[in-house]
């Protein structure tokens, strides 16, 4: 991909699982053939009903499944916030930034920074300290998002990411949203609600395993 | 200090934190090494085998050890698995987390190791307290690769921790000492632990081929959790 390119391309897309146990074993294709783009400076949207494939398209895209078929190229540097906020119970958050930190290979400097900036900007400096297991889901889901943000990357992936926020946390996730896009980074967000379809530039609904833009 | 000694740090200090675990770490060793005197010779004696006294208590000093890593193995692998899967994706790859994975691994076998031989060396004394040592540390060291090994298969706390329990008990009661020794005996993976600390705590030493022999088994115990560490950082295929 070049540099005015997609920073994200995934064709024709193919995913099953298998399920049940023999003689009652059977395969679920969720994907069929799935494509879609992202370019720098979009926000774009995911949207399809439950079960319809998101969340298996979200982590084929990123690696966390492998896919059956179908190529994925990505451009870049990756940020992924799963719909799940996939943390460490028994550590703090201030031990959270430091170990991502350690997988971008940030500086301490870079690191420090990058965590006081994201913690002031999504409002939960004071939990620095606090280990997960005593954080309410929302402020889970702060740093979950945090952390696919904490190295600035050219691309991100967010899988329902404000769940569990409040009000003014989930405006003000737009609005850093919004900031990133147009800083050029490039944004597919599974989204549920027809309210966001405004706040979108493109939207791509996930339909029997295949992506059809709306 | 080197980023995957910091990673495998905080690993460590996930486990050490839970106030539960640190109960555990003192009361099960205390009450295998106390219990083991008298009721593991009248078991042992039950099921066709002679230990007793000194060995019997250095076994269930063993044993413990063996429990408690086995458990700790199995919920590092699963309580984790996907936050370790992520971390592994953002840059940390499955194989450095694998190895802060290990590095935890050990150090609380070692933790558990220390405990256990405290127990006994309070409530008994040893006559080869080097001996002893190593020999606990190897039973501990082998139960990380049996959790780990059960975790990468199984991934309820239920189903797993119920798992590790059934071979512990298959693995003790049939092991040296315990029982006539004979059919699945042979092939347990504790068995020479068991006779090096057995002679330990009988004050006496052992053949060189027992030692190599638990050498052998548990390099091959912590190459299987590194493995497994490994295989559950990686993506999931389906």
């Amino acid at each position: 991909m070049t540099g005015t390119g997609p920073i994200l391309r995934a064709e024709g897309v193919e995913k099953g699982f298998r399920r049940g146990v023999p003689p009652r074993r059977r395969r679920i294709e969720v994907l069929k053939g799935a494509s879609l783009e992202v370019r720098r400076g979009e926000l774009v949207g995911l949207v399809g009903e439950n079960g319809s494939g998101k969340s298996t398209l979200m982590k084929v895209i990123v690696g966390l499944l492998e896919r059956d078929a179908g190529p994925v190229e990505l451009d870049g540097k990756l940020g992924y916030c799963p719909q799940i906020p996939l943390l460490w119970e028994k550590l703090t958050v201030a031990e959270h930034f430091e170990l991502f930190a350690r997988a971008y290979a940030l500086d301490p400097a870079a690191a420090g920074r990058a965590s006081s900036d994201l913690l002031d900007e999504l409002q939960f400096e004071r939990y620095r300290n606090y280990r997960i297991e005593d954080l309410s889901g929302g402020t889970r889901q702060k740093l979950n998002l945090a952390l696919a943000l904490m190295h600035s990357p050219n691309l991100l992936l967010l899988d329902e990411p404000y769940s569990g926020f409040d009000w003014e946390t989930y405006l003000r996730f737009w609005e850093m949203s919004e900031r990133r896009r147009d800083e050029g980074m490039g944004i597919l967000i599974v989204s549920h609600f027809l309210s966001e379809r405004e706040r979108l530039d493109r939207i791509y609904e996930l339909r029997d395993g295949r992506c059809v833009e709306s | 200090m080197s980023a995957i000694a910091l990673s495998g740090a905080d690993f460590l200090r996930e486990h050490l934190r839970a106030r539960l675990t640190l109960v555990l770490l003192i009361v099960i060793p205390a009450l295998f090494v106390l219990a083991s005197a008298s009721v593991l010779g009248e078991f042992a004696s039950a099921l066709g085998g002679s230990v007793a006294g000194d060995s019997a208590s250095a076994l269930g000093a063993g044993w413990a050890a063996a429990f408690l890593a086995g458990a700790l193995g199995f919920f590092q692998i699963s309580s984790s698995r996907e936050a370790d899967r992520r971390l592994a994706l953002a840059g940390m790859g499955a194989s450095r987390v694998a190895v802060g994975r290990i590095f935890a691994s050990v150090v609380l076998g070692v933790l558990i190791s220390v405990v256990a031989f405290l127990a006994l060396l309070l409530s008994a004394g040893i006559a080869h307290p080097a001996h002893t040592f190593v020999a606990i540390l190897i039973f501990s060291l082998t139960y990380i690769g049996i959790g780990t090994l059960v975790g990468s298969f199984v991934s309820g706390a239920l189903e797993g921790s119920l798992t590790v329990a059934f071979i512990f008990l298959i693995d003790a009661f049939s092991g040296p000492g315990m029982s006539d020794s004979g059919g699945i005996a042979q092939v347990m993976p504790t068995r020479k632990a068991a006779d090096v600390l057995i002679d330990a705590g009988a004050g006496m030493g052992s053949p060189v081929s027992d030692w190599i022999a638990v050498g052998l088994i548990t390099l091959g115990a912590l190459a299987l959790a590194a493995t497994a560490f490994w295989l559950s950082a990686r993506p999931r295929s389906a």
